[in-house]
């Protein structure tokens, strides 16, 4: 019992994590129609500039938010650079998503390379700021720890965040509108290609988040080469599908159970079946409902 | 205005004179082009393969990498519990991963766009990764799979590449002919009908749910002949030889070819295998930064393919054909 609920607590800090990197995919999508893989480049492009603030300034503080500014601004930047110029000529169809992917996959080398050329073997260093030792409970170590909290309580602030401004700011009825009828959106005075920027924005700061945070919680160091990092662009992504990729709570649904269940496994089945596992939950969930948890089949939600 | 009609003879005519060129290249080239002229010829039936599905039947995969695992290790286990000659170990390869692809097809024809770029994506993470849980697919140094010597009356100056390049251009040769041929078949229209309209294509009598499977399920047969070719010139099947980039890399291939068209298979092959040669001559020549070199040849892949995505997004041939009908 009490092994099950530390592997659960663990789930869940893994699953948060996974949510905020699959709220950066649906967020893109939602604005654009574009499943973005560069977020997991943009995560880490951003999180490389968290340890370099964290080495001058010495402040977690400090350089949680400047990597969120700096994923806003890395993520923006590709928007308006490359996908605005490529939707564009592709006349926003939105049956041809492969070529869209495969931009974003290519943006995704190119932000590897350049890193890899920066800072080739050296590693960039983002240790936890709290302790990672469990709290004690009657005489024994639990999973929980203020390391762990803080992970839970930023992936429950940004929530929070994002849902004020998406059902409370005008901001958020534009974003909104835009994703949800484009045209009519412009007739109505809506900016969409700068609603569409914001949009990619905020997604860049989620990953920047997710970014930083599965590094604390995980090796506390990254690399170029992060392995860290494909497992939570695939596991982000994986997530988003699941929850549907329309919805920011289909998001949270999606990264908590692949979580929790790839914790379960890891502890009780082994290792080696975790990315299978990832997969047998996707196709059994979209076996049931092919348009994800919280998805509606042909319709977009606003 | 007259119009040179292009028949099955001119065709046949075409590959047999691609065949000669590759006999005759195999004569003068070392060890190292062999091997290499066998890497292009995987990635033809692996990037064909992708094309297939993606340009013809409109369905997407992220996770060809995960197929190509499954024809490798169907041909290592046919020959380690078998002892079958080389050539039956390849048909096995297509067909368990035919087989394999009409269950994943069965599962994927239900879902489109990025839900089907998702679930193949976890199977490419996923699939490799169970050799590891089962002892019979010899966990991360994988089990042997060895095509032999080449047969002694070929004289003794005939290496091993030499042979893995015949092999692998005829498979890939005789995989061509027929992916050719079944595009202009009743099945490539029907997949080209449902990929343009799927409504128009089921008011016209079309299974649209059948049409689908059986893409995948021709698709996963050729990229299971790509894997068995893969684990031929690597000697061994090993979950490490299957990762993540692979899949990427094959999907690279295929918009570089142009996706929509099966012709341009060549100019994506030939760019993957080429593209790390000519980045460390460029930078052997001109910097000797260690650092440019490991990463020049993964920036010039993806700056390459991401012009191709601006500039000729439905890939070079088209692109030369719609200038030249101007």
């Amino acid at each position: 019992m009490f092994n099950f609920i530390n592997t659960l607590l663990i789930g869940i800090t893994a699953g948060s994590i996974y949510s905020l990197m699959a709220i950066a995919i649906v967020l893109v999508w939602r604005s654009t129609r574009v499943v973005n893989f560069a977020a997991g480049g943009l995560a880490l492009a951003s999180s490389f500039v968290g340890a370099a603030v964290l080495e001058t300034t010495g402040s977690f503080w400090v350089a949680l938010p400047l990597a969120m500014i700096a994923g806003a601004l890395f993520s923006a930047f590709i928007e308006y650079f490359f996908l605005r110029p490529l939707l564009k000529r592709s006349g926003g169809k939105g049956e041809e998503i492969f070529l869209p992917i495969i931009a974003t996959l290519g943006l995704l080398g190119i932000i590897k390379a350049i890193l890899n050329y920066i800072y080739g073997d050296r590693v960039g260093s983002l240790p936890p700021p709290l302790s990672d030792k469990g709290f004690i409970v009657s005489g024994q170590s639990i999973a929980l720890s203020p390391m762990r909290i803080l992970i839970l309580g930023t992936v429950l602030v940004l929530m929070a965040f994002l849902t004020l401004i998406f059902q409370r700011t005008n901001l958020g009825l534009s974003l909104r509108a835009s994703s949800f009828a484009p045209e009519i959106s412009r007739l109505a005075g809506i900016r969409v290609d700068l609603i569409r920027t914001v949009g990619w924005a905020i997604s860049g700061a989620a990953g920047a988040t997710a970014g930083i945070l599965q590094t604390t919680n995980g090796s506390g160091s990254i690399a170029p080469e992060s392995f860290e990092f494909s497992l939570l662009l695939v596991f982000g992504f994986v997530a988003a599908v699941i929850g549907g990729i329309e919805s920011l709570i289909g998001a949270v649904v999606g990264g908590l159970t692949l979580g929790i269940v790839l914790a379960i496994i890891l502890m009780y089945v082994g290792g080696s079946l975790v990315f299978f596992a990832a997969f047998l939950i996707l196709i059994l969930v979209l076996l049931l409902r092919p348009h994800g948890i919280i998805g509606v089949k042909g319709g977009r939600r606003a | 205005m007259h119009k040179l009609q292009i028949t099955n003879k001119h065709r046949f005519i075409g590959f047999a004179l691609i065949g000669l060129v590759v006999y005759i290249l195999s004569d003068v080239v070392d060890e190292w082009r062999s091997f290499q002229g066998a890497t292009i010829a995987v990635y033809i039936v692996a990037i064909a393969s992708v094309i297939l599905l993606t340009g013809y039947s409109g369905q997407i995969s992220l996770g060809h990498g995960a197929l190509l695992a499954v024809g490798a290790y169907s041909a290592a286990l046919t020959q380690i519990y078998f002892h079958v000659p080389i050539w039956v170990c390849f048909a096995a390869a297509v067909l368990v991963t035919a087989l394999f692809g009409a269950i994943l097809g069965a599962a994927a024809a239900r879902l489109s766009g990025p839900y089907l770029a998702g679930t193949t994506l976890a199977l490419a993470v996923g699939l490799p990764s169970i050799a590891n849980q089962f002892s019979i697919l010899g966990g991360e140094q994988g089990i042997s799979f060895d095509a032999g010597w080449p047969p002694l009356s070929f004289g003794d100056s005939f290496t091993q590449y030499k042979w893995f390049f015949w092999i692998a251009s005829l498979a890939a040769l005789i995989a061509m002919w027929w992916v050719q041929n079944i595009l202009r078949s009743r099945y490539g229209r029907t997949w080209r009908a449902v990929k343009t309209n799927e409504v128009a294509a089921e008011i016209a009598g079309i299974n649209i749910g059948r049409s689908k499977v059986l893409a995948f399920t021709v698709s996963a047969g050729l990229a299971g002949l790509a894997g068995a070719l893969l684990a031929m010139t690597m000697n061994n099947v090993s979950p490490s030889a299957f990762p993540l980039a692979l899949s990427f890399s094959i999907a690279t291939g295929a918009v570089l070819s142009g996706v929509n068209t099966l012709g341009g298979v060549m100019i994506g092959s030939v760019a993957l295998v080429a593209i790390p040669e000519i980045a460390s001559l460029i930078s052997d020549r001109w910097s000797s930064s260690e650092n440019l070199a490991t990463i020049l040849p993964e920036f010039i892949v993806n700056a390459l393919l991401i012009l191709t995505v601006f500039l000729a997004p439905k890939g070079p041939i088209e692109k030369l054909r719609s200038r030249h009908s101007k």
